[in-house]
């Protein structure tokens, strides 16, 4: 029996927010990064304390709790094409689910 | 700096392991494009057309059983002794490689990590586990990376002690050792050979993805490298079951329901 004719014979339901939230933990992982002796999530607000911040090399607490001197500008250039990177495919996959509402 | 994945794999009378190890083998040879070494018996080894990066065999302790039946899990242990390379992967043979996220353990870590953190499919708010109500939350052998150094050595050493005492373990911890569990034996054998503390760095970055009771999950297509599966859940409300379902892609899980293992693997 494929897949198709067992959903429809067992009247499943699509569940949204289950599909949601796979997305969600899916995409979330995809945004660690380690780079300069530090670990990263390439989120909002570090990508925003980043560019808020003027000198060179600053000192960040990674995702260990670790305080770590970066340099400021290369780092900012990874978490942010690995931030544009990944909402890109979460935003075509979510597409995706919508569609199957 | 070589690296590679081991697995271990023995029959029992209710699943072939062998050929579970054989399909992961192949995901792990696709995805993460690492070599594998198989750590087997003469029982269940079996030639067929895949190679190995290579083969160990050994004589397994079949001391164990759970509720469907012989388990042999024991000797994890050995997998620091064993792998021929110096850093590896070692996985759980129901762990479904879809993608290459495991290789990003190798940049994240110190020398030894593992799962400290689980979310289950379709069921997003199931609680952690723990040992008991009076110990730790749960640590995961599903997926551990490792490097040959000392620290790592003194690890697996604590995971062959525990093993070994395990209800001695099992009575101090309050939980019951009917069955010997390698995720249990490695919660407390982390701890000891960190000197009953935590260390940040020893944990995967990401949750551990479970499959668990009531959820079924069957692949979309029969390719052998397919990534694409349907999961079904059997949502229980009132009294009567509501038949739920989502498709996922490209995602790693590990079966901890063994009644998914046909659709998934067609064992």
């Amino acid at each position: 029996m494929d897949t198709k004719t067992l959903l429809a014979e067992s009247k499943a339901r699509f569940n949204h927010n289950a599909a949601k939230d796979y997305l969600a933990e899916k995409y979330q992982n995809k945004l660690v990064v380690a780079e300069q002796n530090g670990l990263w999530k390439a989120d909002a607000e570090t990508i925003s304390l980043l560019n808020s911040l003027t000198k060179s090399k600053v000192v960040l607490i990674d995702t260990f709790s670790n305080p770590v001197k970066v340099d400021r500008k290369e780092l900012l250039k990874t978490l942010r094409t690995v931030y544009n990177e990944v909402m890109e495919e979460w935003y075509e996959e979510w597409q995706e689910l919508e569609g199957k509402r | 700096m070589t690296r590679g994945a081991i697995l271990f794999a023995f029959n029992s009378e209710k699943f072939n392991y062998y050929n579970m190890a054989e399909q992961t083998a192949k995901r792990i040879n696709h995805f993460l494009d690492l070599p594998v070494t198989l750590v087997t018996d003469q029982k269940s080894f079996k030639e067929t057309s895949y190679s190995w990066d290579n083969v160990i065999k050994v004589v397994p302790d079949k001391d164990n059983f759970r509720d469907w039946g012989q388990w042999i899990n024991k000797g994890r242990y050995q997998a620091f002794e064993l792998t021929p390379y110096d850093e590896t992967i070692l996985l759980d043979v129901d762990y479904m490689v879809n993608s290459n996220k495991l290789l990003k353990t190798f940049e994240t870590y110190n020398d030894f990590c593992c799962h400290n953190k689980t979310t289950f499919l379709m069921h997003p708010n199931a609680p952690q586990e723990a040992l008991s109500s009076y110990s730790y939350d749960t640590l995961w052998a599903t997926v551990v990376t490792f490097k040959k150094t000392k620290r790592s050595q003194q690890i697996f050493e604590s995971l062959e002690m525990v093993q070994k005492n395990f209800e001695h373990y099992a009575n101090i911890h309050s939980f019951i050792s009917v069955s010997y569990r390698n995720d249990y034996a490695l919660t407390l054998a982390l701890r000891i050979a960190n000197g009953h503390t935590i260390l940040p760095g020893d944990f995967i970055p990401w949750n551990l993805v479970h499959v668990g009771k009531d959820t079924t999950v069957i692949k979309n297509n029969q390719d052998e490298l397919n990534t694409e599966y349907t999961v079904l859940f059997d949502n229980w409300k009132r009294g009567k079951i509501r038949k739920e379902y989502m498709t996922i892609k490209d995602m790693d899980f590990h079966l901890i329901n063994k009644d998914c293992i046909e659709g998934v693997f067609g064992e």
